[in-house]
């Protein structure tokens, strides 16, 4: 089907799957991946990452109750702390508008804006780890982050991603690789996949595509051959990190066409929110029921550095909380048929101070907690060791202290879900245990 | 004329004479035209039609002095300055006249909104970026812009953003670095952003004077009294130590109780929207920082010191040496290379044009494989674009949204640290795609706001032929580099003498757009496409396709 001495055939109609693939220019070992990417045998095991940016303060998201610190925590935040409803069952009145945080039955309670989140948790799918976070003590977003990311607390010189590092750990590093291996709904590559496993970065997938101006007018695929042409130009480029990126858009705008995006519709009831997380779960949602080879997933919550105005039931904090929970609980909705994939886990690169600063906020801290949801995580339960809020419990004498180490957690799901066989060599440096979140 | 030669500047930007010697591209192995191009590949936002030519005929040393100086005139761009009616106004006054969100209702005179705000802010970027006589200065202020960020997103600092830039970046980009810091650091516009126009000594924390005034403003907005050490830890982590810079917790807070009082004047009250130092706030308790003590009792002083102290800091020094040797060299700079920058800056005092003026004289900055070495940010990208293209910017939204599809919000970058400034943080498949659509785009005339004539551009000599416009296009757009290899690897494209005639017939037939009753197509064309150049010949559509591939090209994306 390719001439070499006429490169303007050099245009393929691949029928893969029954749809039609038009490719410009590939060669033919893209034509076989892109084949073998839309083959139904490709359903794969997908880990869903949301890095909540900003330092969510997990006291107030999963604040302790009774013995384990409630009155004390009220004490040193008089404007941040809430009453709950104090039943500890399922409540009707479990809504985004409650001004009572919503008592989860095992000496925490949860915050009303994350209403959706409850019946997940109560149908034991959806776990809660308290005061995990990094043992290295910065405050700063930047490097606490970067750590996070990196999975080497302290260590910057660290080239890698922990996700990356696991999807080249993992049991499907060999065979026909998808260009949709990680897939991060992000303006930009997050630290997490930096590294050798190629991941494609886009805020929206509707908008992956050469543009074609001119095309009402001269609709006669001057694009196309400019495609041609910026392939050739990459393929030949001296500069690495232009020809390996290069090659991995072309293959991905393929089969995005193939799949379009813009006709995606969710399962009924999935109600996602409006906005960049909400619009990111949904397109998460779409490439695993495609089939695409999806592994891992990444996407971005904003809103958590809430140093002045932090609020209770409304305001900074719950505004955020509002937009993540809506999307989690849409997501589950929307993959009802393919939970048994997916497995989603939050994180936030440290917690914020115990006491309330002077401006309604509160300030950098240290430990927080995450959430996990799957079908097979030991859910309805809060995980890790809780050390409470007393004066002398406190990191520093100020912050919730870190009692799970993050890599604890991240390697339980590298193993737990994407098969990693030796999770604790994705961190260099460290040789602590796992965190048991799945059912056995 | 060796830069060595330069007067000492009589202007207030900086009080030392500068370099020591001439450029020595010769030296390593640089023909004088190739020279010329890196200068205006690091010192400019790339080079426009014959500008390479100009460089040369004032000699390079030349013309690396008048841009060191900074006072060429600035007709063009004053032109298009007032058409921008914010520029007019003092930071107060602009405060006024376009408040923040919520506070329009309760403004006294006529009022616009802040959105409108930044259409002025970044309209007037892309027509410096552009247009500037002055490209280094220019060069320099996006630096530090992004070296103290500020966002627009942040709804109480998007005001101040406009004066930020112009009154207290600008100014000082070329002067010492202890000058730009406290500017910075008294600026609403940091004080908003890093919240420390809200923190305020501690309950029980001794006060210099009770304020009268200040207490009843805050009875009324009933904001409780504390310490906030947002800005503490960002002047140190990212403005001057970094964080390397060997500082504790204890540091952070010490300095957060040092600028306690820096604010801004409330609303609605006499110095309105301007740095005020409340001596009611202001922890006046003894402090240490970094080992130094600060006495108690004292005022606006402690803040001042700790800049004093942070300015010249061997971390400091380091810090930002290391900064602009990425951005003027490589992203991985050698550790001798910062080492001599870092002397240079602490040698002067912080002069911060000397220590530019020491980079290029840097053997790491003559090094043959400096050449390229850097990805252009998607704001260098399109400015690179513009000025090779000579095209006409007359509204900037269309081309600001272009710039952040491929990644780069202009004035929107949310955390204090700005845009990384590394290939890593500009390359992914999404941005890529973005800026090979950006170059196809622009070419076709089709970004709105944007007027791009290449027949005007490539009049002297018409493109013969798909090859011959290629050969112009990159020799235009990328003068001394990587145009052979380009044109090596397109020329199979361009085979034929009538381009797009041939991409005519090779190409699958497409349905003709939907018509609606009237007969007009349902889908609407972007304004450009409709006087766009790509249909008015053939030729004319094979120089459109030629130059948008250049400027998606690899090669075109480095520096």
């Amino acid at each position: 089907m390719t001439s070499p001495s006429s490169p303007w055939t050099r245009r393929a109609l691949l029928k893969a799957g029954g749809v039609a693939l038009l490719s410009f220019g590939a060669g033919p070992s893209f034509l076989a991946r892109a084949a073998a990417a839309s083959s139904p045998g490709n359903r794969k095991k997908t880990l869903v990452a949301i890095f909540q940016r900003g330092a969510m303060d997990g006291l107030m998201a999963v604040p302790p109750l009774g013995e384990n610190g409630g009155e004390r925590l009220a004490r040193l935040r008089p404007q941040l702390a809430m009453k709950t409803n104090g039943s500890g069952r399922v409540q009707a009145g479990d809504s985004l508008d409650s001004e009572l945080a919503i008592d989860l039955g095992v000496g925490f309670g949860l915050h009303p804006a994350f209403a959706p989140l409850a019946p997940l948790f109560r149908a034991g799918q959806l776990g809660i780890v308290h005061a995990v976070g990094s043992p290295d003590p910065t405050r700063s977003h930047f490097d606490a982050q970067d750590y996070m990311e990196a999975g080497t607390p302290g260590r910057k010189g660290t080239t890698s991603g922990w996700l990356d590092r696991a999807l080249a750990a993992g049991p499907s590093a060999h065979g026909a690789p998808s260009p949709f291996r990680a897939v991060a709904l992000t303006p930009a590559l997050p630290r997490s996949l930096y590294g050798e496993v190629p991941a494609l970065a886009i805020a929206d997938l509707a908008d992956f595509r050469l543009a074609s101006p001119g095309a009402a007018l001269d609709p006669a695929g001057l694009t196309h051959a400019a495609g041609q042409g910026f392939e050739a130009l990459y393929a030949a480029t001296s500069e690495r990190l232009l020809r390996n990126t290069g090659a991995e858009t072309f293959e991905a705008v393929e089969r995005l066409r193939a799949l379009g995006v813009s006709r995606y519709r969710p399962a009924a009831g999935a109600e996602y929110p409006a906005g960049p997380l909400g619009r990111a779960l949904r397109q998460i949602a779409q490439l695993i029921k495609a089939d695409v080879g999806l592994e891992v997933a990444f996407a971005e919550s904003d809103g958590w550095d809430n140093h002045v105005r932090q609020g209770t039931a409304q305001g900074g904090f719950a505004r955020a909380a509002r937009e993540l929970g809506a999307a989690i609980a849409a997501f589950w909705i929307d993959l009802e048929e393919r939970r048994s994939d997916v497995v989603l886990t939050t994180m936030t690169e440290f917690g914020r101070t115990v006491a309330e600063n002077g401006s309604g906020g509160t300030d950098h801290g240290h430990g927080s907690c995450l959430f996990v949801l799957g079908e097979r995580i030991a859910g309805g339960a809060v995980h890790g060791r809780f050390p409470g809020v007393a004066a002398e419990a406190l990191w520093e004498g100020r912050d919730l202290a870190v009692t799970t180490d993050f890599r604890s957690v991240f390697a339980e799901l590298a193993a737990g879900h994407l098969g990693v066989a030796r999770p604790a060599e994705l961190f260099p440096g460290w040789s602590g245990e796992r965190l048991k979140l799945f059912r056995a | 004329m060796p830069i060595a030669t330069l007067a000492p500047t009589t202007s207030s930007l900086s009080p030392t004479p500068i370099v020591r010697r001439s450029l020595p591209w010769r030296a390593a192995g640089w023909t004088e035209r190739r020279a010329a191009a890196h200068l205006l590949s690091r010192f400019t936002f790339g080079a426009r039609p014959g500008e390479v030519d100009r460089v040369l005929d004032l000699g390079l040393d030349r013309w690396l002095a008048s841009q060191l100086a900074a006072e060429e005139p600035e007709a063009i761009l004053d032109r298009r300055g007032r058409t921008l009616p914010a520029l007019a106004l003092t930071g107060p006054e602009i405060v006024a006249r376009y408040p923040r969100k919520g506070q329009r209702a309760k403004a006294a005179g006529a009022t616009e909104s802040p959105r409108e705000l930044v259409r002025q802010l970044v309209g007037w970027k892309l027509w410096r970026v552009q247009l500037a006589e002055n490209q280094l200065a220019e060069v320099l202020a996006e630096f530090w812009f992004n070296h103290f960020n500020v966002s627009a997103t942040d709804n109480a600092a998007r005001p101040h953003l406009l004066s930020f830039e112009r009154d207290a970046i600008r100014p000082r980009v070329l002067g010492r670095f202890r000058s730009l810091l406290g500017a910075v650091a008294r600026h609403p516009a940091m004080l908003l952003y890093l919240d420390n126009a809200r923190s305020t000594a501690a309950a029980g924390a001794p006060t210099l004077v009770p304020d009268r005034f200040g207490r009843r403003a805050e009875m009324k907005t009933k904001r409780p009294r504390g310490l906030n050490e947002n800005f503490g830890r960002e002047l140190m982590e990212l403005h001057t130590l970094g964080v390397d810079g060997g500082y504790t917790q204890q540091d952070v807070i010490e300095v957060a109780r040092a600028f306690t009082g820096w604010t801004v004047g409330p609303p609605g009250l006499a110095g309105a929207g301007e740095f005020r130092f409340r001596p009611g706030a202001h922890d006046s308790g003894p402090k240490t920082v970094l080992g130094q003590s600060l006495a108690r009792g004292r005022g606006i002083e402690d803040g001042e010191q700790v800049l004093d102290l942070l300015a010249v800091h061997p971390k400091t020094a380091a810090h930002i040496a290391g900064k602009l040797a990425v951005r003027f060299v490589g992203d991985r700079p050698g550790p001798d290379l910062v080492a001599r920058l870092a002397r240079t800056f602490l040698g002067s005092g912080g002069d911060l044009r000397a220590t530019v003026a020491d980079l290029s004289i840097a053997p790491e900055f003559w090094d043959g494989e400096a050449q390229g070495a850097k990805i252009k940010s998607p704001l260098e990208l399109a400015a690179s674009a513009l000025r090779g293209l000579d095209a006409v910017l007359l509204e900037p939204v269309g081309l600001g949204r272009e710039i952040a599809r491929m990644g780069q919000k202009l004035y929107a970058y949310e955390a204090p640290t700005g845009y990384p400034d590394r290939a890593e943080a500009w390359v992914n498949s999404g941005s890529l795609l973005a800026r090979m659509s950006f170059g196809l785009e622009l070419a076709a005339n089709s970004i709105s706001g944007v007027e791009v004539d290449l027949g005007r551009m490539f009049s002297a000599r018409e493109p013969a032929s798909a090859s011959a416009a290629l050969e112009a296009a990159t020799e235009r757009l990328m003068p001394e580099r990587d145009g052979e290899a380009i044109r090596r690897r397109l020329t199979p494209w361009l085979g034929a003498p009538d381009l797009a005639a041939r991409l005519r017939s090779e190409a699958p037939p497409i349905p003709a757009p939907p018509l609606d009753e009237e007969g007009e197509p349902l889908i609407e064309t972007a304004p450009g496409q409709a006087s766009g150049t790509s249909t008015k010949s053939p030729a004319a559509a094979s120089l459109v396709q030629v130059v948008g591939l250049v400027l998606g090209s690899p090669e075109f994306q480095r520096r």
